[in-house]
């Protein structure tokens, strides 16, 4: 579903990536984790669109990137840390925003399904600046999901979180993955990293320095992984 | 073209409603426009050994000025919408064309901007006793504001990114708009001073006006060719 090959991402002279190989296949929830200025942003905004690689092949749903940009958008949702709401808009407002820029057959109603899903129906009134962190990321969720999207990025999406907050979102992220969406989820944070995916890969120096899958270390395991990585 | 028509109108949408809501946008330029003009008139009534007349034929060049500045207070506003919560990296990710985002953007500040043009009609009338309400002065006035929205939205969202664009705004934006705004002010002072006298006529603007309406088809066809590479990495 997802397919880097040999990507590099430069600014200026400055390499950022060099050289990253990553295959996520159909239906499967990779981590990817790494210090600050890995370039694991880059490498989500690459698929999700927003930058082009210096070089390399990438490839989402078989549509090669950035040449075919426009009909990757359509089988993509990305959740940021940031909201990427509108604050002085409603939740409904938001989301029929985002329902007709997708085109969707009756945004409004689009819209509010989606916000009984996340549990914002009683909320669909209020706008958005009012909102607590959480139900911004509920939200956020809602609005990913909105075209009901193949591919599912995420960007560090537990940030500023709180404890409650991080389990209804993993429960959230669950539902995405039953429901069988390829998920690229960056992130600081292990325990989520690897608590809710299939694999973990592991972007160090500007490259995959090593995938593991959940079977093979186990929660435990992955901060020894970690370390091991980083020591090299 | 429908499918077009429809992202057209989404950023239209949306833009009205937030403005609807919070009605910033239009609110700062016109507490803007209101103190500068009073601000002038005052001076100009203050003022020993001036002639007042003089002084009022010079204001079809302010209210200009008072346009140009104005707008980037509004332009600066619109576009720090969608900057916030990074909402403009959602906007590139959907899957419609670039130029769709460019034009909705253009229309909804260019729907403020005549906002302000209207409530200027009114003040200059008032406050320096000049016809301002002609028909091809109002056709200067937005004519000239629809090229300066769609310069000001390029530019704009060229500097979106940079720590300093409230600065960068005005100082690229200002020079790129002179060959629109000469005419511009210059169609309106010659119209005005011509009416004063009863011999107000279109053959007299219609160069400048025709200059004004070339910079409008040259910058929002520039624009439109050229949004989708200026906000792109």
């Amino acid at each position: 579903m997802i397919r880097l090959e040999a990507v590099v991402k430069q600014y200026g002279l400055n390499p950022v990536l060099r050289g990253v190989d990553l295959h996520v296949r159909p239906g499967e929830f990779v981590t990817l984790v790494g210090p600050n200025g890995a370039g694991k942003s880059t490498l989500l905004g690459i698929v999700a669109t927003l930058l082009r690689p210096t070089s390399g092949v990438v490839r989402v749903g078989g549509w090669a990137l950035p040449q075919q940009a426009d009909r990757v958008r359509r089988h993509i949702g990305l959740v940021s840390h940031h909201a990427l709401l509108y604050r002085d808009l409603t939740a409904a407002e938001n989301l029929t925003f985002y329902g007709k820029l997708y085109r969707l057959d009756d945004p409004e109603a689009r819209a509010l399904a989606a916000l009984r899903a996340v549990g914002l129906f009683a909320r669909q009134r209020d706008p958005v600046g009012t909102f607590s962190r959480g139900m911004i990321q509920r939200l956020t969720i809602a609005r990913a999901t909105l075209h009901e999207p193949d591919v599912l990025l995420l960007d560090e999406p537990y940030t500023g979180l709180d404890q409650e907050a991080s389990q209804l979102l993993d429960e959230l992220l669950r539902a995405e993955a039953a429901r069988g969406r390829t998920i690229l989820m960056i992130t600081h944070d292990l325990e989520h990293g690897l608590g809710l995916a299939d694999r973990l890969a592991i972007l160090h120096r500007g490259h995959i320095a090593r995938e593991v899958t959940r079977a093979e270390i186990g929660p435990a395991g992955v901060y020894e992984v970690y370390a091991e990585v980083m020591a090299a | 073209m429908n499918e077009y028509l429809a992202a057209v109108w989404a950023v239209v949408w949306k833009d009205l409603r937030i403005e609807g809501r919070t009605r910033q946008t239009v609110s700062i330029m016109v507490m803007f426009s209101l103190a500068t003009i009073i601000m002038f008139n005052f001076g100009l009534g203050m003022a020993v050994n001036v002639n007042l007349d003089a002084g009022r034929n010079v204001s079809p060049a302010l209210l200009w000025a008072v346009v140009l500045l104005a707008a980037i207070l509004g332009l600066n506003r619109s576009l720090a919408l969608d900057r916030e919560n990074q909402v403009f990296d959602a906007l590139l990710i959907a899957p419609v064309p670039r130029n769709a985002l460019y034009a909705g953007k253009v229309i909804s500040i260019t729907l403020f901007t005549l906002l302000l043009d209207a409530a200027l009609v009114v003040l200059f009338t008032v406050f320096f006793n000049r016809p301002f309400y002609l028909p091809v002065v109002l056709l200067v006035l937005f004519l000239g504001t629809v090229g300066y929205v769609a310069a000001g939205v390029l530019i704009t969202s060229m500097t979106i990114q940079a720590r300093t664009r409230e600065v960068l705004l005005p100082v690229l934006l200002l020079p790129v708009s002179l060959p629109l705004v000469l005419p511009a002010a210059m169609a309106t002072t010659t119209y005005i001073s011509a009416a004063m006298l009863g011999e107000a006529s279109w053959a007299a603007v219609q160069a400048p006006v025709l200059l004004v309406v070339a910079y409008d088809l040259l910058m929002l066809g520039v624009g439109f060719l050229l949004y989708q590479y200026v906000v792109e990495s």
